[in-house]
């Protein structure tokens, strides 16, 4: 407990009042003060799919077979070499050239990829303390993130100005979840419009070619291509920038999270999938799985900005299927037509 | 045995009032705020720096119709009450705005304004109505007033039970012994004299103001109009005192029951007209509660504030929403708890503030919740007069407010002259809130000062002076977001 004391703010001069230094007790250790009033979110409900770890036995199978093929790629390289130099010399360096090169390249593709994924598991973790903030209130912690937040979008010239605007807005804040929420109004509002554009124009394209393919076949691989593609243009729209196995374990989380929050999801739009399929099925058969395939992508779409915004949904409401209605239903019309 | 704090014919009165009100407000529904507060709480500050924040549209971050886009603008319009006057904002502004800013001077009379608030409804089907308008009434009062309210539910001989134990405390003697060297001079069976009353009235008033100033601060001293009298001022209605109860009924000139019959009538002329008129028909209230103010005077007056806001908030007709009860009865379903002046101290205090002011409420805030509405608290300052600092002191860091201090404040024997700015530890908060309300628990030592109003304010593009505030959005967003959405 210390005294309470004031100080003229021109010259501090402590030393003219020396009878009023501060005096500390050691603090009594007590109870908690119990908060009785939150802000009580509801924790974002977000599953963080956990790999099992692979058995001893295939690791080291694994293993065994993956020093097996590097000493055999190698050698085969150590003799190429060899044989280059035997031919002529100057064939010899030159492949020597070649694959110091492909090394490189090799291992600056791998730091890419490790730093893609890296990245991709940082905005899980943002999230989620995020959402810690948003129920602990607590001023250190939401000055914290805007920080990192601002570290995340720094490069990101679109969102200059919000990012000033958020620098602005949040110096004179206390509150960690006032921040987190005005960060969240300010910055992810133009992403979310621009994945939300993203999700409708891949609905579309899907619907429309599943309306008009010749083959099931191809309208599968449509909409695998097209949720692969969504998902990883919404990823970069968030700051996550994905490479090659960033994208699979993006593939993976957005399945994880389909599968489960598919059903919640099932209860909010069964209805208008129902009534949506039994109108258009009307019109057309092949219509009615266009729009089947489309609230496919659009699930896919969702999912994806669930898993990779670095901010949980709390200022902003979350797209519901039904947000993406209308634009399925106006290729309905214009299919309809025709 | 407590009676109801309105009688049949103002409960008639209300619901008549209400189902008009519900009848107009078909369009452009009418959001009535109360703003509860004891003298020196600062609801005159709250209320200019709300109007003039919705008015000038400042960034308010926190209040989500505004954040969202959602909220156009805000006009003040006339009240349809016309025989009231209406509540002096513009002289306010200019009081904390003008060239030597200063604190607009504590209200001696009630006063309201409307503020229309035009939207655009976030629901779909409203929505596609175009724009919304919402109006907004404010009331402002002297806060001694709100301790009359709970006079309502107790009779002569309750009241005066209670107002003599309060005055013959350990504490109160300096002050109250006038009073009662007078009412032992007396004797209350023998018949009426005017000058009688009038001297037991007077020392009684003296006593009650003495009670007030800022090193006792108490706050549960009724009648509120003694300290502010208005017109009323020498009319028979204020010109009584309590009495101890007599062991037999007294005749009907006696002392006593002239007595008796003036508190009924300060009860029916000047309390339940103000209740009635202004509190029986809320739909939200922030109670803000200067609790920095008592806890400088330490533990007394305290416990003396807690009981205060007790009896007031039970006043109070709170409850859950209901369409069809709502259209005659009117219930505050959201009530926000605020700590005031919460820039008095370093932000990292708010919490312990806040579980203090939680303290001081709870029995308010558990009576709320148990018949469904719903409370919130917060630590809020509406205009902020200081800025944040931390400075070194014998190698130790200290967290401190910097501002400047009002003419005739003092901290330990420096007294300031109104002019100097410096830099305040204000000392600790107890960790435990409990211990605040503890007259043997270990000595809390706290010094808040009053500051002058912030000197230098920034400008927007059109000239509006830029109010600093304290979680202000926050609270706008809990008491009308909802209503804007």
């Amino acid at each position: 407990m210390k005294k309470p004391m004031a100080r003229p703010t021109q010259t501090q001069t402590p030393a003219s009042e020396a009878t009023r230094a501060p005096r500390v007790f050691t603090p009594k250790p007590g109870p908690e003060i119990i908060e009785t009033f939150s802000d009580a979110e509801v924790l974002e409900l977000t599953p963080t799919p956990q790999r099992k770890r692979g058995r001893w036995l295939r690791r080291i199978l694994f293993t065994t077979a993956g020093i097996l093929v590097s000493l055999g790629l190698g050698l085969a390289a150590e003799q190429l070499i060899r044989d280059l130099f035997a031919r002529y010399e100057w064939l010899g360096w030159a492949g020597m050239v070649a694959l110091v090169l492909f090394v490189l390249a090799v291992m600056a593709l791998a730091v890419r990829e490790i730093a893609a994924v890296v990245r991709l598991r940082s905005l899980n973790a943002f999230r989620a303390e995020a959402a810690a903030v948003l129920i602990s209130d607590k001023g250190d912690a939401g000055r914290k993130l805007i920080g990192e937040l601002e570290v995340l979008y720094a490069g990101r010239a679109d969102l200059a100005r919000p990012r000033a605007a958020l620098d602005a807005d949040t110096k004179a804040m206390l509150d960690g979840a006032d921040m987190v929420r005005t960060a969240e109004r300010l910055l992810m509002s133009s992403l979310d419009a621009r994945a939300k554009a993203l999700t409708a124009a891949a609905a579309r394209r899907v619907a429309v070619v599943t309306a008009i393919s010749p083959r099931a076949l191809v309208d599968i691989a449509f909409v695998g291509y097209e949720s692969f593609k969504l998902a990883r243009g919404i990823a970069e729209l968030y700051g996550a920038r994905p490479g090659l196995f960033g994208a699979w374990r993006l593939a993976g989380e957005i399945l994880g999270h389909l599968a489960v929050t598919g059903g919640v999801a099932l209860g909010d739009s069964v209805v208008q999938q129902l009534v949506g399929h039994g109108l258009a099925a009307r019109v057309s058969a092949r219509l009615g799985e266009g729009l089947v395939n489309g609230l496919m992508t659009v699930r896919v779409g969702i999912a994806a900005m669930r898993v990779t915004r670095p901010l949980p949904f709390s200022a902003l409401k979350q797209p519901v299927v039904m947000d993406f209605m209308t634009d399925l239903a106006n290729i309905a019309s214009k299919g309809g037509k025709t | 045995m407590a009676q109801p704090p309105a009688n049949i014919v103002d409960e008639v009165g209300i619901a008549l009032g209400n189902l008009g009100d519900a009848a107009t407000g078909v369009f452009t529904p009418t959001l009535r705020l109360g703003v509860t507060g004891l003298s020196r709480a600062g609801k005159t500050i709250f209320i200019t720096a709300l109007i003039h924040n919705l008015l000038t549209n400042n960034r308010m971050p926190g209040f989500g119709p505004l954040a969202d886009g959602r909220l156009i603008g805000a006009q003040l319009a006339e009240h349809p009450d016309r025989g009231m006057p209406r509540f002096a904002y513009e002289q306010h502004l200019a009081a904390l705005t003008g060239k030597e800013p200063h604190w607009p001077e504590s209200t001696r009379r009630i006063s309201q304004i409307r503020l229309t608030l035009k939207f655009q409804s976030g629901n779909w089907l409203t929505g596609m109505l175009g724009t919304s308008q919402l109006n907004l009434d404010i009331v402002d009062y002297p806060g001694e007033w709100l301790l009359d309210l709970p006079l309502l539910s107790l009779s002569f001989a309750e009241w005066s039970e209670q107002a003599l134990a309060r005055a013959r405390r350990a504490g109160s003697a300096d002050d109250a012994k006038p009073f009662l060297d007078a009412l032992a001079a007396i004797d209350s069976a023998k018949p009426a004299l005017d000058t009688d009353a009038e001297v037991l009235a007077s020392t009684f008033t003296q006593y009650l103001r003495a009670s007030r100033h800022d090193g006792r601060a108490l706050s549960t001293l009724p009648p509120g109009r003694f300290l502010l009298p208005g017109d009323m001022e020498g009319s028979p209605a204020l010109t009584f005192a309590p009495l101890p109860t007599p062991d037999q009924a007294q005749k009907h000139n006696s002392l006593y029951a002239m007595l008796e019959r003036r508190y009924e009538a300060y009860k029916s002329l000047l309390v339940r007209p103000f209740f009635r008129d202004h509190f029986a028909r809320l739909d939200r209230q922030i109670v803000l509660v200067d609790a920095l103010r008592a806890l400088n005077a330490g533990p007394e007056a305290v416990a003396d504030l807690e009981t205060a806001l007790t009896d007031v908030l039970a006043c109070f007709r709170a409850g859950s929403p209901n369409p069809f009860i709502q259209l005659i009865a009117r219930r505050i379903d959201r009530i926000l708890f605020a700590a005031t002046k919460a820039d008095h101290l370093h932000h990292a205090s708010h919490d312990r503030l806040e579980a203090v002011l939680n303290r001081l409420v709870a029995n308010a805030a558990r009576r709320a919740k148990f018949v469904g509405a719903e409370t919130r608290s917060l630590a809020l300052a509406s205009i902020r007069a200081t800025s944040e600092d931390v400075i070194e002191e014998n190698g130790e860091k200290l967290d401190v407010i910097v501002g400047t201090p009002e003419k005739g404040e003092r901290l330990g024997d420096q007294v300031y002259d109104g002019k100097t700015e410096i830099a305040l530890f204000p000392g600790d908060l107890p960790e435990k809130a409990e211990s605040v309300l503890q007259p043997d628990g270990e000595p809390v030592e706290l010094n808040f000062m009053r500051f002058m109003p912030p000197q230098k304010l920034a400008r927007t593009e059109h000239g509006d002076a830029i109010l600093p505030y304290i979680r202000l959005d926050r609270a706008l967003d809990f008491l009308l977001g909802d209503w804007l959405k």
